[in-house]
């Protein structure tokens, strides 16, 4: 193994991102340090956040209850306990989630192949820059606050091992991430290959799903019951599924804290020795099947007959309802687009899951359903219309040299996010009212409520998207600078806020029914506002959207 | 027509920050002519070609296509232009009819013709039979011959190819050629960049060669051959001694050291 291989390939990685659009390349320069920044940054946060719990925990430890305190130092052991699982399942789902957006990586991934590179070199170098970013700034921060903190609790010897097993985790996990992605090359390009003209839909619906069981880890993860579920249920479950190698980190703490130190040996090998294995099943795998070959996907066979669409018929023009045809394509084609059809769902099954069996009040089950009616398709409408220009890619070349004009730009990409996103609000609404069976009124709002926020945020967040798109596709696909990203977010978040305004006047008062508080607005009064307001927000994105495509094809950069 | 000169550049000058692209340019295509524009890496060509379909604007200078100001109206220049970049990257996720269709569609050819020439174009760069498959599985030969094909589907009067040859085989790159000799009896005015000094030599009416920006030369083989005093000789020795890198042998003598 050649050590400086691999640490040059890990930098390519860390350097691709350079590639943003509108950053000046020619004489490039940048700090040696600025890659090291967010790291550095994540253990200065971390220490002095266990400092500052470590004073906190001194102070309420000379006033509080010994047992209490007692309590509390087993609550942290559990902590520890749990922690690699923890961070095992979270960096699989993180590094699963990257692999899907780097479908378009095959270029920078091929590089490697006719270099004098061992496929040991390639694997690890792979798995370690799987790491790089959040999740190695979230293992720092967590590490360094935990070590620091156990220096207050005199649990220092089970700190550092926590960290040393956290930073095996997340190896472990992008460890099968590697093994995932290079089965996934090898069986579902067999897959596509075989089906034929079906591929389109086995991908699409594949993807979907796989999406979906992510997503929905994630956000069991992510949200507050959940870790809290998750730590006491593996602080507690850990020692009875032993024989699970992915617990064997875990299972080396357990013992180690309760002065097992044999055992705490034995599990410490045999967590070694899986990781071990994972790494060179993975090298295998890559060298058997790491050469990655698109599959030749065929959709159509026969004679070539061009059709006059449906598009034209409402009012589109020929080079309009191409852009449109193209992007539907594109959007259920391109798997690293295929999250959009994904954040919807998810967020109408998170309500939905938390409703389930449980005797709310109406206001509550009225305040779900205004979520699950507005929140997917806004949602929707937001982050396809910040993407919708970006997801061109280097292929805009083809829209620059064509004869399209700003407008029939904006028009065919303002109808693509919103046809979405009322389709969105379509099957949402419909499942949000055979769940919560609002009024009819409530549905008729609902309704207009979400039209209002797909039109006017649909029309905001295209603007943005135009201005901040970004055509880089190495090592991903990014498609809105992150800059822009954040600015079409605060600024959605705020025109939505001014939409609903009116009508949070209304209903605010209905959803709290233990406020007594009178609706300061009548709703139908409410709605007009609302509706004066969207339509202004909406004229002006769109506006500003025209202008901003008229920059874009005059500048005409890639 | 109403035009004496199908590409008209006068004192154009491009500048990506410290970097001199294209430095004071005057440049005239006639109606109907195979233009070669010609130059070293970073001469400034490709910059060039992309000015004309108003895809990089000049920071001094005009550029007029078709008797049409780029920058006044580029859609309208672009409707009647036919492009090939340098390395094509297409949709993908397309297949290629898809992708044709898609073409066809953006230059507004009709429904029927569309079908005719595709499909004649599909026949005679032998794409058929993969027609169907999505791009991202072509090879780049292929891609090349889908680019082509979207440069020529709507029978524009300008033709702006940037290495048009590139990964094409013998026979393709053979119907290529014809097809743009038979298009220049037609009064199809094409500007070629290309790297294969013999193509350029075979196929182009006149040529340029630019050096760092600027235009070093500009004629028939044989007012190049005048100019550079060199009345037996070949492109590839015009072309190397115009632009003084004709030291090739002290170069290869260094490397092999």
């Amino acid at each position: 193994m050649n050590w400086k291989n691999v640490s040059h390939l890990i930098r390519v990685d860390m350097k691709s991102g350079r590639l943003i659009r509108g950053r000046r390349l020619t004489r490039y320069r940048e700090s040696r340090l600025f890659p090291y920044l967010l790291y550095g940054g994540s253990l200065v946060i971390g220490l002095a956040v266990g400092v500052l719990v470590g004073f906190i925990y001194r102070g309420v430890a000379a006033v509080a209850d010994p047992q209490l305190m007692a309590l509390f130092h087993q609550g942290l052991l559990s902590l520890f306990l749990s922690l690699p699982t923890l961070v095992l399942i979270y960096s699989l789902v993180f590094t699963m989630m990257q692999q899907i957006q780097r479908s378009g990586v095959k270029f920078s991934i091929q590089a490697p192949y006719w270099l004098p590179i061992t496929w040991e070199e390639h694997t690890l170098a792979s798995i370690l820059a799987n790491l790089l970013g959040f999740l190695l700034v979230s293992i720092i921060f967590t590490g360094s606050a935990i070590i620091v903190l156990s220096i207050f609790m005199g649990q220092v010897a089970y700190a550092v091992l926590t960290f040393f097993a956290l930073l095996a985790s997340a190896f472990m996990a992008s460890a099968l991430t590697e093994i995932f992605r290079i089965l996934q090359v090898r069986f579902i390009g067999a897959v596509y290959k075989s089906s034929g003209r079906a591929a389109v839909w086995v991908r699409f619906v594949g993807s979907i799903l796989f999406f979906l069981a992510f997503y929905i880890v994630y956000f069991f993860l992510t949200s507050g019951t959940g870790v809290l579920t998750f730590v006491q249920t593996v602080a507690s479950a850990q020692s009875t599924v032993w024989f699970i190698p992915f617990v064997w980190l875990g299972m080396t703490l357990y013992s180690f804290i309760n002065g097992l130190l044999v055992q705490a040996l034995i599990f410490m090998t045999l967590s070694l020795l899986f990781v071990l294995s994972l790494f060179y099943t993975a090298v295998i795998l890559n060298k058997r099947f790491g050469l990655y070959e698109p599959p030749a996907i065929t959709i159509s066979r026969g004679v070539y007959a061009p059709r006059t669409g449906f598009l034209g018929r409402l009012g589109f023009s020929t080079v309009e309802a191409a852009l449109i045809r193209k992007d539907l394509k594109a959007f259920t084609r391109r798997r690293e687009l295929m999250f959009i059809f994904v954040v919807p769902i998810v967020v109408i099954l998170v309500p939905l899951l938390q409703s389930m069996g449980a005797t709310a009040p109406t206001g509550v089950f009225l305040y779900l359903f205004a979520l699950v009616f507005l929140m997917p398709s806004a949602i929707m409408a937001v982050s396809l219309g910040n993407i919708v220009i970006g997801e061109e890619g280097g292929a805009v070349w083809r829209i620059y040299a064509s004869p399209i004009s700003a407008k029939s730009l904006v028009k065919s990409k303002y109808f693509f996010v919103v046809f979405f996103s009322v389709l969105a609000t379509a099957v949402t609404g419909t499942v949000g009212a055979a769940v919560f069976h609002p009024s009819v009124r409530a549905v008729l709002s609902g309704l207009i409520e979400s039209l209002l926020l797909v039109f006017a945020l649909g029309a905001v967040s295209l603007a943005n998207g135009i201005k901040g798109a970004d055509f880089t596709e190495l090592p991903r696909p990014r498609m809105i600078r992150t800059a822009w990203g954040f600015i079409n977010a605060i600024i959605c978040f705020l025109a939505a806020l001014a939409i609903l305004a009116p009508i949070m006047a209304y209903g605010l008062a209905r959803i709290i029914p233990f406020v007594s508080i009178k609706p300061l607005i009548d709703l139908y009064q409410a709605i007009v506002i609302s509706a004066i307001i969207a339509i202004i927000i909406a004229f002006v994105g769109y506006k500003i959207a025209v202008k901003n495509a008229r920059e874009l094809l005059t500048k005409a950069e890639v | 027509m109403n035009y004496a000169y199908a590409v008209e550049l006068k004192g154009v000058v491009k500048r990506y920050s410290e970097i001199l692209a294209v430095d004071n340019v005057d440049l005239g295509v006639k109606p109907g002519e195979i233009f070669g524009l010609l130059g070293p890496n970073g001469s400034g060509k490709s910059t060039t070609l992309k000015m004309l379909l108003g895809l990089v604007q000049p920071d001094v200078g005009s550029v007029n296509v078709l008797g049409i100001d780029v920058q006044k109206d580029a859609v309208v220049v672009k409707r009647q232009v036919g492009y090939v970049p340098e390395s094509p990257r297409l949709y993908e996720f397309l297949t290629g009819i898809e992708y044709l269709d898609f073409i066809g569609d953006i230059y507004g050819v009709k429904t029927e013709e569309k079908r005719v020439r595709i499909n004649e174009y599909l026949k005679a760069l032998e794409l058929e039979g993969r027609e169907g498959d999505m791009i991202s599985s072509y090879s780049q030969g292929m891609k090349q011959k889908v680019a082509l094909i979207s440069a020529f589907l709507h029978r524009p009067k300008l033709l702006i190819l940037d290495e048009p040859l590139s990964g094409l085989d013998p026979r393709s790159a053979r119907i290529v050629k014809d097809l743009l000799q038979e298009l220049k009896a037609q009064g199809v005015t094409t500007l070629m960049s290309t790297h294969v000094l013999e193509i350029a030599q075979a196929l182009c009416d006149r040529i340029a060669i630019m050096y760092q920006g600027r235009l070093l030369a500009l004629g028939t083989m044989d007012e190049l051959r005048q100019r550079a005093s060199m009345p037996e000789s070949g492109l590839e020795d015009i072309f190397l001694k115009l632009t003084g890198t004709g030291d090739i042998r002290a170069v290869v003598e260094e490397l092999l050291k």
